[in-house]
């Protein structure tokens, strides 16, 4: 029987997934073989498209930035999320509650509204950063965070870490809560002290849960889109340039539909190979 | 730092519990401040508390426009998960067909697609469908990148409704539909609590979708809103503030109600 009625439950996901998924992802992989002209497909060139990813200077400070991103994603948010939930899980769960909450919620604003928030904060003439600097006495070390080619990418992965690290801290505490308490206690009459019960105990016996974070960041990485169209853009210059940027810019602000079909198969190509490595590991 | 004692580590969580908190409380004060009141320094409290901030934008920026779009739209793709997600999860966890593995396969696959990465293709085809700038033409592809998820999630959930109940069910000669809607639903219902929690959350923060669809100024959401906003009147800060609170309140309303069913659903789509 449920050879038969399987189809129809699955049918309305499935003719909406494909529709606006699937097809369009085909019609990318078959538009980057084609030059085109004015939106409108010429001839069939091939490989051409590709090719031309080699001397795109852009292209490969996109991909840059993203694996900068991600490798800052792995030091910053994902370590102090680790930190925070290993000190929260000894205190008593009505702490561990509302400091959960507080993390969290920056992950519950949509990240155009943190980005203009944090572009506040990162203003040169008025920002909160600068005038924090002042205060302290530490005035000489103020500038314009975003607009300087030095410190942009930086500074927004400051932001990106803000709507992340709580999501750490959430899935870190669920993990910590299956280990044996009683590894702990053999710790304690051992009389080691907090730091390397951390580093002896909750770090190790947390690798799977960190790996599993960390190819979430790595893809999450490469998704990324609003925070950096609503504050940079991609600039000063190309310094904050990330895939799916150069993808929009060559799309909507160049009208090269081939070149950008190419530049998002390769993005598909790099989150599907993520994903597909994450699976593979985490069955095995 | 063999000396990390218990204060130090009280003091580490208070340092990122400020570090998550201070830009909303920044937001929150000047959404509040008036324009006279804007040079007194960024930290100090907003005398007296000024609402004319939220009545501006609300009303003369088209705000409430904005929000009530993001609303049609966020409860449309919702219903739309609700109704197609639960069935097909259902079928992926309790039924056994023909080419199930694959298929299951196609939707995990979905779960890492960038919306940017499909918009070269998708933009022609809203196009020619006659979908560009009509709400419709946001709700069909978001609901159709957030199924990926939905499914997935409702896999998991489904999976651990016991098998004996649903057989009892259809034993007692009730059709397939019937037997989930009255046997599986119930059992489910914190599942889809947390499901339909974070589908609206996801299709309320997205940005990229209304912002390529979306051209008459009253079909806009509030993150396209927002973000039009600040390049628009680039020293209107008190307006900014508070358009940014109307477009993120909601949703930490909802999260801080039922942080319990949001983080079971995040945990439960993470863990894959």
């Amino acid at each position: 029987m449920s050879a038969r009625t399987a189809p129809l439950f699955i049918l309305p996901a499935f003719l909406l997934y494909a529709a606006f998924v699937v097809i369009p992802i085909l019609q990318v992989v078959g538009y980057s073989f084609f030059a085109w002209d004015n939106g409108i497909a010429q001839d069939f060139i091939g490989f051409a498209n590709y090719a031309r990813l080699g001397s795109d200077q852009i292209f490969w400070a996109a991909l840059w930035h993203n694996a900068i991103w991600v490798v800052l994603t792995l030091a910053f948010p994902l370590l102090a999320g680790l930190l925070l939930a290993s000190i929260l899980a000894e205190r008593g769960p009505r702490t561990v509650q509302i400091m959960s909450a507080i993390y969290f919620i920056p992950r519950t604003i949509p990240l155009v509204v943190a980005g203009i928030i944090w572009g506040w904060i990162y203003n040169p003439l008025f920002g909160l950063l600068n005038y924090g600097l002042d205060l302290v006495g530490l005035g000489n070390l103020a500038g314009a965070w975003l607009a300087e080619e030095g410190t942009a990418l930086l500074s927004l992965n400051v932001v990106g870490a803000w709507t992340f690290f709580g999501f750490c801290v959430v899935i870190y505490l669920g993990a910590i809560q299956s280990i044996d308490p009683s590894l702990y206690e053999a710790a304690e009459i051992d009389g080691a002290k907090w730091w390397r019960k951390f580093c002896d105990l909750t770090v190790p016996l947390l690798k799977n849960t960190t790996f599993f974070l960390g190819l979430y960041a790595a893809i999450e990485a490469m998704r990324f889109f609003d925070l950096i169209w609503v504050t940079t853009q991609g600039g000063p210059g190309y310094a904050t340039e990330v895939l799916t940027t150069h993808v929009y810019k060559t799309f909507f602000l160049v009208g090269d539909f081939g070149y950008a079909a190419a530049l998002s198969v390769v993005l598909l190509v790099i989150v599907l190979g993520l994903s597909a490595i994450s699976f593979r590991l985490t069955r095995a | 730092m063999t000396n990390f004692n218990k204060h130090m580590r009280t003091m580490v969580l208070a340092l990122f519990a400020l570090y998550a908190l201070a830009p909303v409380y920044l937001v929150v004060l000047a959404s509040m401040r008036s324009e006279s009141d804007l040079f007194d320094g960024p930290l100090s409290l907003p005398w007296p508390i000024n609402t004319a901030n939220f009545h501006r934008v609300w009303s003369e920026s088209g705000f409430a426009t904005f929000f009530f779009n993001s609303l049609k739209i966020s409860v449309s793709v919702t219903v739309l998960v609700l109704l197609t997600a639960p069935l097909a999860g259902y079928a992926f966890a309790k039924m056994r067909f023909r080419g199930r593995e694959p298929l299951f396969a196609l939707f995990l696959a979905g779960l890492v697609v960038p919306a940017p990465s499909v918009i070269v293709a998708l933009y022609g085809n809203l196009q020619w469908l006659g979908l560009i700038d009509s709400h419709l033409g946001v709700i069909l592809p978001q609901t159709a990148l957030l199924l990926p998820f939905a499914v997935f999630m409702m896999r998991t959930v489904m999976q651990e409704v016991p098998d004996e109940l649903i057989e009892a069910a259809t034993m007692d000669g009730a059709k397939p539909l019937y037997a989930f809607l009255t046997v599986v639903v119930p059992l489910a219902r914190p599942g889809l609590m947390s499901m339909t929690l974070i589908v609206f959350l996801f299709s309320w923060q997205e940005y990229l979708l209304p912002l390529v669809v979306l051209q008459t100024e009253t079909l806009k959401t509030i993150t396209v809103g927002a973000a039009s906003l600040q390049g628009r009147y680039g020293v209107d800060y008190g307006g900014i503030a508070a358009a940014g609170l109307i477009a993120f309140a909601p949703l930490v309303v909802l999260f801080l109600l039922m942080q319990r069913s949001f983080v079971r659903g995040l945990t439960a789509g993470a863990v894959k």
